[in-house]
């Protein structure tokens, strides 16, 4: 088990090697989707479960009614006190928590690895019975109208970004924020959130993963024992496809008097996660964003002074990709200068300057985040249950390094011409009241 | 339809139990298993020629390996004069040498998928890099330029000297962060390890000569440990580090003898005004000195008690019972010749006051009353269960080896560190309690001065402070003296 990671961190890769560990991955009679995988390194033990039900399912009206739901899978289900889960795992030592991302929710704990039943024990019963009542709900819509108002005032450009979304993703589903509208939140029933718990945190819209230290015989039949006699729920609702965006450039303003200081939005939707082309824009963004020497924070923080802050890079919400870029600038003349160097370096990229040493230094970095992903039960677990959920599946996971790895500069160029130009951004300019 | 009438009727079918009645197993947690052993792998160490001691802990299936360069000598061996050189000097190594450029070293380094930071402590330095596991060869030469042949530049010292001020600015915004430092400033007031404590303005004065008189003295590999982690041996570490690092010639270093640190005696309460936090920020500690390894686990076991968890005392009497506080936590942290035990809560401006008092009352409960069996035991899983989850990241893991080296902790903490744990009863926590609890804790609140000055009327002698941790002057039971 130890060697299981040998030739993933040397450098050739030319040829797809085999994945560097092993799994069982099996469906119970009631639709949940269970991975299995080995790891003795130490004696702990990584569970995720996670549910198919982000703010892409939200309906209009209902925004944030997936994040409230996160916060109260904490607040006790039949067996399970209220806070009790997160009392059970913090006396064993273990560690837990909670994410929501556009389209699931992950709940994660890592624990010494003879404790895993009690995991189970804790997931199990919160999938089958949690106790919604109106006095939870209203404790969790506090809370979660808490974080907005912490996060309006510790965020001064989060409407901004909110705005720029709503553009970027034309539709409902894609274009809405995870912490949801605050006149929504006040509105959420007891009845929504039943309804939302019913119809999305149900064993067949949901995968169960685990990694460590267990006896995968074992390991079995406790899933079986704790999970297989929870009910079935509907068939989860499909997702529209996203509407397309128009192909035209797309200027904006926002002004906000909060914002210390002029800003932009740009954006470009770009090629579909898993698409051929989508491999060639991840390799671009850590070109462009990622590291001490990228391309774009060097030249335009550091080399040329036009801007104060940037960050960017590839967006997923589920089956649609953009490429984003966020940058804080002096004043509206460094904010245009900014733009203008920004498409110059595009252009530099379209007639195929990327050098074989930046290349590979993008390359790099992107299996540095790639492999630590994979690095800890933990990380392993989570990439585990996203990957479940992907249109590749699980199968896909082995070709995914070798996949960016043998990206090549023409490709580079090519996306660049295919996805950067004029017609198919959107920018939002940020401009002080 | 069909399809789904029959769905239905078979989802009943396996849930009708659950209608009725539920398993009986759903009714209680189950029962762990047996604890599995943790069977740690062994450091493996040797010492080159020129005195640098080089660790390895092979873990073969990792595909990064992390390196930890640790100097011993921290901020306390920057000179009274000049606090913040240790940390300038170490953040130098990465800004150029003579041949190679600053930007370089960060295309070098982004190369061989690394990460690159410094730490330093009242004790030592560090330089952390993790890399992909087949870039062993590039690391060790990186490193070994930014280590053997720094430019100290004056075009880098002024861009660190913005780069830094600014970074210590932002830091600034946290009550937290300026809550402990106004603490541990109080604390070591009058010792070596006070000058960690340093504000934004400290970089000011530091000079190129400064620079370079501090990475002479201390930067030797006789006074250096070189620890690194993951898929990589000792033979191969060696071979490496000593193509690269022989050259580096070691040098004597005098050490003065260091002062011994002052465990607080006093009521004191410090207050730093920060306008417009909604919450208090208390932090409260104390020095705990003399602290022989025999006390560790015990003292350990006690923090735990105290404020490990959210379900540990702090937390449930200042939350849970009385909604003083949004949350409240101990920890302890290791110095080279004693420790320091913080409790840190956020608490209702209103309620500042009063949730002092709890804290006091929490602490002093230690050292009178033994710990019931149910909450040791608790606090001793809690240490067992976490520790293999704390290594389980490489980094992590390499920080500890390198920290259990550079304290000469010893196996103690390494693969027996399960068994020091179990052996942990009540009458130790007792006497650790009695021994290191019973000294008045310094108390320092964060927070804004207008929305707490009701609930600081009660106090004796309060002394306000600035930022820079300068005495702004002191009140009296709501009375500026």
């Amino acid at each position: 088990m130890l060697l299981l990671f040998a030739g993933w961190g040397s450098a050739a890769f030319q040829e797809q090697p085999a994945l560097p560990f092993s799994w069982q991955h099996f469906t119970l009679k009631n639709g949940l989707e269970v991975v299995l995988s080995d790891d003795r390194t130490l004696p702990l033990v990584s569970v995720v479960l996670a549910y198919q039900a982000g703010p892409l399912q939200e309906q209009p009206g209902k925004t944030g009614l997936a994040l409230l739901l996160e916060n109260m899978m904490f607040m006790g289900s039949l067996n399970v006190g209220p806070m009790q889960h997160i009392s059970y795992i913090s006396r064993i030592g273990g560690e837990l928590n909670a994410t929501t991302t556009e389209d699931i929710v992950y709940f994660f704990q890592t624990v010494p690895s003879n404790h895993l039943a009690l995991v189970l024990w804790l997931e199990s019963d919160r999938m089958k019975a949690l106790e919604i009542d109106a006095a939870k709900v209203e404790r969790a819509k506090q809370s979660q109208l808490d974080e907005i108002a912490r996060r309006k005032a510790t965020e001064p450009y989060l409407d901004s970004e909110l705005a720029f979304d709503r553009v970027l993703y034309p539709d409902f589903a894609h274009g809405h924020g995870i912490l949801g509208r605050e006149e929504d939140v006040r509105r959420l029933d007891v009845e929504d959130v039943r309804s939302f718990y019913a119809a999305h945190y149900v064993p067949n819209n949901a995968a169960l993963i685990i990694v460590g230290n267990i006896d995968v015989a074992r390991t079995r039949e406790l899933v079986e024992k704790y999970f297989e006699t929870i009910a079935p729920g509907r068939k989860p609702p499909l997702f529209l496809p996203p509407r397309p965006l128009e192909k035209k450039e797309i200027i904006q303003s926002f002004a906000d008097g909060r914002v210390p200081s002029p800003a932009f939005h740009l954006g470009f939707r770009i090629a579909p996660p898993f698409s051929r082309d989508h491999y060639a824009l991840v390799i671009l963004d850590y070109l462009l964003f990622k590291g001490k020497s990228a391309r774009l924070s060097r030249k335009l923080v550091r080399k040329e002074g036009l801007a104060l802050y940037l960050s960017g890079g590839v967006e997923k919400r589920k089956d649609v990709a953009v490429l984003k870029l966020f940058a804080m600038n002096n004043n509206e003349t460094m904010v245009e200068l900014c733009q203008k160097s920004i498409i110059s370096e595009f252009n530099k990229l379209r007639a195929g300057d990327v050098s074989p040493g930046d290349l590979a230094r993008a390359k790099s970095l992107f299996k540095r985040d790639f492999l630590n992903r994979l690095a800890t039960p933990a990380e392993r677990a989570m990439l585990l249950a996203e990957m479940t959920f992907s249109p590749v599946g699980l199968d896909g996971l082995a070709s995914e390094l070798y996949r960016h790895m043998r990206i090549t500069p023409f490709e580079i160029r090519t996306v660049v011409e295919r996805y950067l130009g004029p017609e198919s951004s959107v920018i939002l300019n940020v401009k002080r009241k | 339809m069909r399809k789904k009438r029959w769905l239905w009727i078979w989802a009943l079918l396996i849930a009708g139990p659950a209608l009725g009645q539920q398993d009986r197993f759903r009714k209680s947690p189950p029962v762990p298993d047996p604890l599995p052993a943790l069977v740690l792998p062994e450091i493996e160490r040797t010492e080159l020629i020129n005195g640098l001691t080089v660790a390895v802990v092979s873990r073969p299936g990792q595909p990064f390996i992390s390196l930890d360069l640790v100097i011993r000598a921290g901020e306390s061996q920057s000179p009274e004069t000049l606090p913040g050189l240790a940390s300038f000097t170490a953040e130098m190594l990465s800004r150029g040498t003579a041949l190679v450029s600053a930007a370089e070293f960060e295309e070098r380094i982004d190369g061989i998928g690394g990460e690159f930071r410094t730490t330093v402590t009242p004790d030592f330095s560090r330089l952390s890099l993790r890399f992909l596991d087949d870039s062993l060869d590039r690391a060790i030469e990186t490193l070994s330029q930014m280590v053997l042949q720094p430019d100290f530049s004056e075009r880098e010292i002024v861009a660190l000297k913005r780069t830094l001020f600014y970074d210590l600015k932002q830091k600034q915004k946290d009550p937290e962060f300026v809550g402990r430092r106004q603490l541990l400033r109080v604390l070591f007031k009058s010792h070596p390890y006070g000058r960690s404590f340093f504000n934004e303005e400290v970089f000011k004065n530091l000079t190129r000569k400064d620079v370079q008189a501090f990475y002479e003295l201390y930067y030797r590999p006789n006074n250096a440990l070189l620890a690194l982690s993951g898929n990589v041996d000792l033979a191969t570490a060696v071979r490496r580090v000593g193509r690269y690092l022989s050259p580096w010639a070691r040098k004597e270093i005098e050490w003065p003898s260091a002062p011994s640190p002052r465990v607080n005696s006093e009521d004191r309460v410090c207050f730093v005004n920060f306008p417009e936090a909604q919450e208090a920020t208390l932090v409260i500690g104390n020095v705990v000195f003399p602290f022989p390894e025999s006390d560790y686990f015990p003292l350990a076991a006690l923090i735990q008690v105290l404020g490990g968890t959210p379900f540990s005392r702090l937390f449930m009497n200042l939350r849970e019972a009385k909604e003083y506080a949004y949350s409240a936590f101990s920890k302890l942290e290791l110095f080279q010749n004693c420790a320091c035990y913080t409790i840190t809560a956020a608490v209702v401006p209103s309620a500042a006051g009063a949730s002092i008092r709890e804290i006091r009352r929490e602490i002093d409960r230690l050292t009178r009353e033994k710990v019931g069996n149910f909450e040791l035991e608790q606090a001793k899983s809690y240490l067992i269960g976490n520790f293999p989850i704390r290594i389980s990241p490489l980094d992590q893991l390499n920080r500890y080896v390198s920290e259990l080296l550079a304290f000469s902790w010893g196996e103690s903490r390494w693969n027996r560190f399960g068994d020091n744990v179990i052996l942990v009863d009540s009458e130790q926590l007792l006497g650790a309690a009695q021994k290191h609890l019973l000294p008045k804790p310094v108390v320092v609140i964060v927070g804004d001065m207008s929305l707490l000055f009701d609930s600081l009327q009660d106090i004796d002698r309060l002394e306000v402070y600035d930022l820079k941790g300068n005495l702004l002057y002191t009140m009296s039971k709501g009375v500026e003296e």
